[in-house]
């Protein structure tokens, strides 16, 4: 029989393109990791179920609900967060189109919304407005009413493919 | 101001808090860290209605790591309740519950897993009453009284001869209609970080009117308003849930006893069980003549305020000032009641009773221009209110006309020229439809506003606004607003809001106030700083101020010029010094427009259509054209977003949003079992009509818009459902289910 | 969250004997995405979960011989993009695709699915529909069974507490065969999922297959409302009526936030008739 991992686990991973060692008990969150131990508040706690997307973070640039996977589970892993999007020049044209776009109000689940749109565009850089919604439905807003964040997407896809601003 | 081209105002500039925002960088409540900070817990009641026989909190106390435990029995050398109107609401429940949820205990302990344990530590035992979950088992013979009796408010209004007048109608139309529970979801639940310091109380909170909260928490703990700070970070949502003081008192009664600061941090469960939209029953009589002239309307109303008062007395009356809708009647009766039930407390939401007021008189209005066989749109137009028209008797005249705000509507949706679509043979259970409403609700806004600006010695300047930034971009408006009237460039401006020990007074945030009424006020600030400087640069060039001309931060005189942080540094006579304007809005406003109540009307016009499957019930959004009415919008972009933002949490309460309660207990207290709009929502066309005439009280006639884009959806998809499938739904949600039933009870003859 | 141990077996053995030796206390842990709602919202409590993602074993997905076989760590994600499932089994990409949203997907495994056992869900009802089965590890031989006798009620199984899922085999739809999932709903979970595939011979259903999902406690085969359309024409209105009334009068719906019993009796006859229409115009492998 496998032995029990001890009550802390020792995690080496990646934030934001940065290295990290961490000791976490299994039943952590994630989204407690970063928070209160990596002091990264930008991921947000809303529905704590995986229905909302406000607590999304990109793990191997794929979007997960930092609310419920246990922080352990990001061992090996590369980790970003809406500080390491901000913080990458190459990024920024998404979260630059949020603002032309109004695509923000209260902007409490605008960081996982903004990296949800940047995992879309990684999969799919030419997404129709169909696409946009079916893949996003998952990130809830309840202050812009969704039209102005499919517009940004759109407004970032098309930056993407025709070069990003300066 | 008569000028018509601005610099900055009307321009849709990047809000100011926009990178803040989308780099994570914007700091909530739920983010604050005080130093010693403690982690609360709140032991919620199970039960929705009943007497606190004991609660033994011994053992929670005994677990280490805990600091302390409020109960009602803590509460001591402090007032007990709290509420806006009524102070109905005891901090933590004392002796009784009301609905479940009500905290009955509260934990304080080094960290938030301790809490959670010595929680469940916390024995109560309770002596159950029958409950009541809604209005009709409230009211009902035998039902136990949640308050003295289970009527909470009762308000009405007439004039002319009702009964009178009826008796002359050619026709007389009655429905009634129900509008269910729902929740806001704004999705930062509420939170906040207490520190009770024994002569003085600091709070951060996720609250949308800090003066206010602070002015409560004074009169609890028996402190002057100087002693008390309230600091309300950037909000995660708002739209009503954080109107008033909601957990404010309870956790800076729990610092008081933990000795310490504490947070408390809700889940979304907590905050569907802390406030909520009132729901209501109302009846809409109206009586006609053939040719749709309207006559007389009699209204009766109940609306659920749920196991507190919180902010029923104000629903109760708003929802009966805004049912009669935007027509002109000779006679018109309306009363309604506001009544306890064993649920969560309803307070304040986006338009209050303006939703549930349009559900039934602008399904009422397409219900007879049915049966009279008159085109919907002229039935309105024909009875519609004018400009200068007493809309309501004894409150300010319609300020601006409405049928030409219809009209851009409809122009705009293409009603006219829509040709009906025949349903295609191969699936004849797929019917399309159009459906319009329109409302006039009397804004809540109250002219108590103040404000002031720092004109430094660089030529730049720092506003100070009470107004909280809960989304909808007052930052940046009133950065606008400040900087057209200073003369200098967007980007010299900062905006320092909601702190009550720095920013001066204002008396809240909703209510679509904060671009008329602290607009104002930081417009008059700007302009008295500008005038000063304008003073200064008379004396400058020895001249008389209206011989200069100020902008682009200068002021120039006969070839020659100086900046404004020129002009204060000479004032000063070094490289230092400040100017200060401040802005005071009363009801006595220099303007002279803030004397009557409403403040403004605010409109809301929609106009819907849709695709019913017959078979299944189900409805799909297919266009939607809302209006947004600033008057002037000072940033277009932003007044969009607030349009569209409303009609999207209207389309969740018409389609699907409802709070279940069966004998008091809450069904649904979850994401996953309450639905709320996603982006799968969004009906294929979806566009915001922006009307500017100019015909608002505020800067540049301006006028609040936050509230209107909730209040025309629902009946406006009901009326086009009847357009499309000849059955009318008078019961919100329209779910598919309920649309089945309706379609099929009609199918069947009954 | 309460407290719990962590064990990471790396073999299939390994996690076999760590559940016998833990018993009732410990459960399968992969992705996690309905077990860890439930153990933070209380519902469920274990002390100690068994992580089957470092089992190199529960790898693996393949076609071959016209079988798709997905090993117990694989993701809906990895089951919907795999180039495999959407050349040759292009309706389980397309109903996977529609599982929650794309963070679950990306995290909870169809393994996962399966056993949590949740009423309002897909890929069971789907999965039916192909007469999958699931190979069992436990003490003893493995053991291999269809997805009816593997979801016994809602969120049961019939896995002892020591055995485990290996892998789902999906057998792609005989010669002729082809099939579609339409689901309806407008809560976070579907309401109702639909599952048919037909074989037509000279306007006749050849032979049917019918599956319902979340109307019913577990995913269900509507074996007499097959019965009354085989050999019946395509067209024949009778025939779907019957097929309806027969899977209304076996789906046991109960009345809760989806609606009423009812309503979903209803909701079932209108989803067969369509489905069986969409089999037949665009169905898929």
């Amino acid at each position: 029989m496998a032995e029990a991992t001890e009550r802390r686990i020792k995690i080496a991973f990646e934030v934001n393109g940065g290295a990290v060692e961490q000791d976490v008990a299994p039943e952590v969150a994630l989204i407690d990791l970063l928070r209160d131990g990596l002091l990264l508040k930008g991921v947000k706690r809303s529905c704590d179920m995986q229905v909302c997307g406000a607590c999304t973070v990109l793990v191997d640039g794929a979007p997960v609900s930092s609310c419920t996977v246990p922080a352990f589970e990001v061992r090996g892993k590369r980790v970003l967060t809406i500080e390491g999007l901000a913080a990458d020049e190459a990024l920024t044209y998404i979260s630059d189109a949020f603002i032309d776009n109004a695509a923000l109000q209260c902007g409490f689940c605008t960081p996982g919304m903004v990296l949800a749109a940047k995992s879309l565009l990684d999969a799919n850089p030419s997404p129709t407005e169909a696409d946009i919604k079916d893949y996003m439905r998952g990130n809830i807003c309840r202050c812009t009413g969704y039209k102005k964040i499919v517009e940004a997407i759109q407004e970032a896809g098309r930056i993407a493919r025709d070069g990003a601003r300066s | 101001m008569t000028q018509q081209t601005y610099t900055t105002v009307g321009q849709p500039v990047r809000r100011i808090d926009g990178v803040d925002k989308v780099s994570g960088r914007a700091e909530f409540a739920v983010d604050v860290v005080v130093p010693g900070m403690a982690y609360g817990k709140l032991v919620p009641s199970p039960l929705p209605h009943a007497l606190i026989t004991s609660i033994d909190a011994s053992r929670a106390r005994a677990l280490p790591g805990v600091y302390a435990v409020l109960t009602g029995a803590e509460l001591v050398n402090m007032e007990t309740h709290y509420g806006s109107d009524k102070k109905d609401r005891p901090i933590v429940a004392m002796g009784k519950v009301r609905f479940q949820g009500e905290p009955v205990a509260a934990v304080a302990a080094v960290d938030l897993q301790t809490a959670e344990a010595a929680a469940e530590l916390i024995e109560v035992e309770y002596e159950e009453l029958s409950a009541a979950s809604d209005i009709a088992s409230a009211l009902a013979d035998g039902a136990v009284p949640i308050h003295d009796s289970n009527w909470c408010h009762e308000y009405g209004y007439e004039w002319g001869d009702v009964d009178e007048a009826f008796k002359g109608c050619d026709r007389i139309y009655e429905d009634t209609f129900t509008f269910p529970m729902v929740y806001h979801y704004a999705m930062e639940p509420h939170s906040c970080v207490a520190s009770f310091e024994g002569d003085r109380l600091r709070v951060w909170t996720s609250a949308q009117h800090p003066f206010l909260v602070r002015a409560e928490l004074a009169r609890i703990f028996r402190l002057q308003l100087d002693e008390v700070q309230v600091i309300v970070p950037y909000v995660g949502g708002g739209y009503g849930s954080k109107s008033y003081t909601k957990i404010e008192p309870l956790v800076m009664a729990l610092s008081r006893e933990a000795g310490r600061p504490v947070r408390l941090a809700q889940s979304v469960e907590e905050s569907m069980k802390t406030v909520r939209r009132h729901a209501a029953k109302a009846t809409v009589r109206t009586g006609v003549m053939n040719d749709g002239t309207f006559v007389a309307r009699e209204c009766l109303s109940y609306v659920d305020t749920g196991g507190y008062t919180d902010n029923g007395v104000r629903v109760t009356e708003r929802i009966s000032d805004r049912i009669v809708g935007p027509y002109m009647f000779d006679h018109v009766r309306v009363k309604s009641y506001g009544i306890y039930t064993n649920s969560t407390p309803a307070g304040s939401y986006r338009s209050i009773g303006g939703p549930q007021a349009s559900w039934a008189c602008e399904s009422a209005t397409d219900i007879i221009a049915a049966d009279l066989g008159i085109d919907p749109i002229a039935l309105r137009l024909k009875n519609l209110a004018k400009k200068g028209d007493e809309l309501r008797r004894g409150k300010r005249p319609l300020e601006g006309d409405l049928a030409p705000k219809l009209r851009l509507v409809l122009d705009e949706f293409g009603w006219d020229s829509y040709l009906p679509v025949a349903p295609d043979p191969a699936h004849p259970n797929i019917k399309r439809g159009i459906g319009f409403a329109a409302s006039v609700t009397n804004s809540g806004a109250s002219p108590t506003s103040t404000s002031l600006v720092r004109f430094h010695a660089d030529g730049s300047a720092t506003v100070y606004i009470g107004t909280t930034e809960i989304g909808q971009g007052s930052r940046s408006a009133m950065a606008q607003v400040a900087a057209e009237e200073l003369r200098i460039p967007l980007e010299s401006i900062k905006v320092i809001g909601s702190d009550t020990d720095v920013v001066p007074y204002d008396r809240s945030t909703g209510s679509s106030r904060s671009t008329t009424l602290m607009g104002l006020a930081v417009h008059d600030a700007a302009v008295d700083v500008r005038e000063q400087l304008m003073q200064l640069a008379a004396g400058h060039f020895e001249t008389f101020a209206d011989q200069l001309e100020a902008s682009a931060g200068q002021v120039s005189f006969k070839g020659e010029s100086i900046t404004f942080g020129g002009l204060v540094r000479e004032m000063f006579g070094g490289s230092g010094g400040e100017l200060m304007g401040r802005g005071y809005v009363t009801s006595n406003h220099a303007s002279g427009m803030l004397h009557d109540d409403p403040v403004f009307w605010e409109v809301s016009i929609g106009a819907a259509e849709v695709e019913v499957d017959e078979d299944t019930g189900a409805v799909r959004l297919l266009r939607y054209v809302s209006a947004a009415d600033p008057g002037k919008a000072i940033n277009p972009k932003q007044v969009e977003g607030q349009d569209e933002g409303a009609a999207m949490q209207a389309i969740g309460h018409t389609m699907f949003e409802e709070m279940l309660f069966e004998d008091g207990q809450f069904l649904n207290p979850n994401l996953v079992d309450y639905r709320v709009p996603t982006f799968m929502d969004l009906p294929d066309e979806f566009e915001t009509v922006l009307i500017e005439f100019g015909d608002g009280p505020g800067p540049y006639g301006s006028k609040g818009v936050g509230e209107g884009g909730i209040v025309a959806v629902a009946p406006a998809i009901a009326n086009a459902i009847f357009n499309a499938t000849g059955v009318r739904v008078r019961d919100l949600p329209l779910t598919p289910e309920r649309v089945w039933r309706a379609i099929d009870a009609a199918r069947r003859g009954s | 969250m309460k407290p719990f141990r962590l064990y990471e077996p790396t073999t299939i053995n390994e996690t076999v004997s760590t559940l016998r030796d833990l018993g009732d206390g410990a459960k399968l842990y992969a992705g996690g995405t309905e077990l860890l709602l439930a153990m933070k919202s209380g519902l469920l409590q274990y002390d100690g979960l068994v992580n089957v993602k470092q089992v190199p074993e529960l790898d693996g997905l393949a076609v071959e011989d016209n079988v798709l076989s997905v090993g117990a760590r694989a993701t809906h994600s990895t089951v919907e993009h795999a180039d495999e499932v959407l050349s040759d089994f292009p309706l389980i990409a397309r109903v996977e695709h529609g599982v929650a949203n794309v963070r679950v997907r990306n995290v909870g495994t169809i393994a996962g699915n399966l056993c949590f056992a949740e009423p309002h869900s897909d890929p069971g009802a789907l999965l039916l529909l192909y007469e999958a089965e699931v190979d069992i590890a436990g003490p003893g031989a493995t053991r291999s069974v269809g997805i009816e006798e593997l979801v016994v009620g809602p969120y049961e199984t019939s896995l002892a507490p020591d055995e485990l899922l290996t892998q789902v085999r999906v057998k792609g739809f005989p010669e002729g065969m082809r099939g579609t999932y339409l689901k309806f709903g407008y809560h976070h979970r579907p309401t109702l999922g639909i599952g048919a595939a037909v074989r037509v011979e000279d306007g006749v259903f050849a032979d049917v297959r019918l599956t319902l999902g979340s109307v019913s406690p577990m995913p269900m085969r509507l074996r007499a409302s097959e019965d009354v359309l085989r050999g019946e024409r395509l067209d024949s209105t009778t025939a779907r009526a019957r097929a309806g009334e027969l899977a209304a009068d076996v789906c046991d719906a109960i009345d809760d936030l989806h609606g009423t019993a009812e309503y979903k009796h209803h909701l079932v006859s209108v989803f067969i008739g369509r489905a069986l229409t969409e089999a037949i115009e665009r169905g898929e492998r």
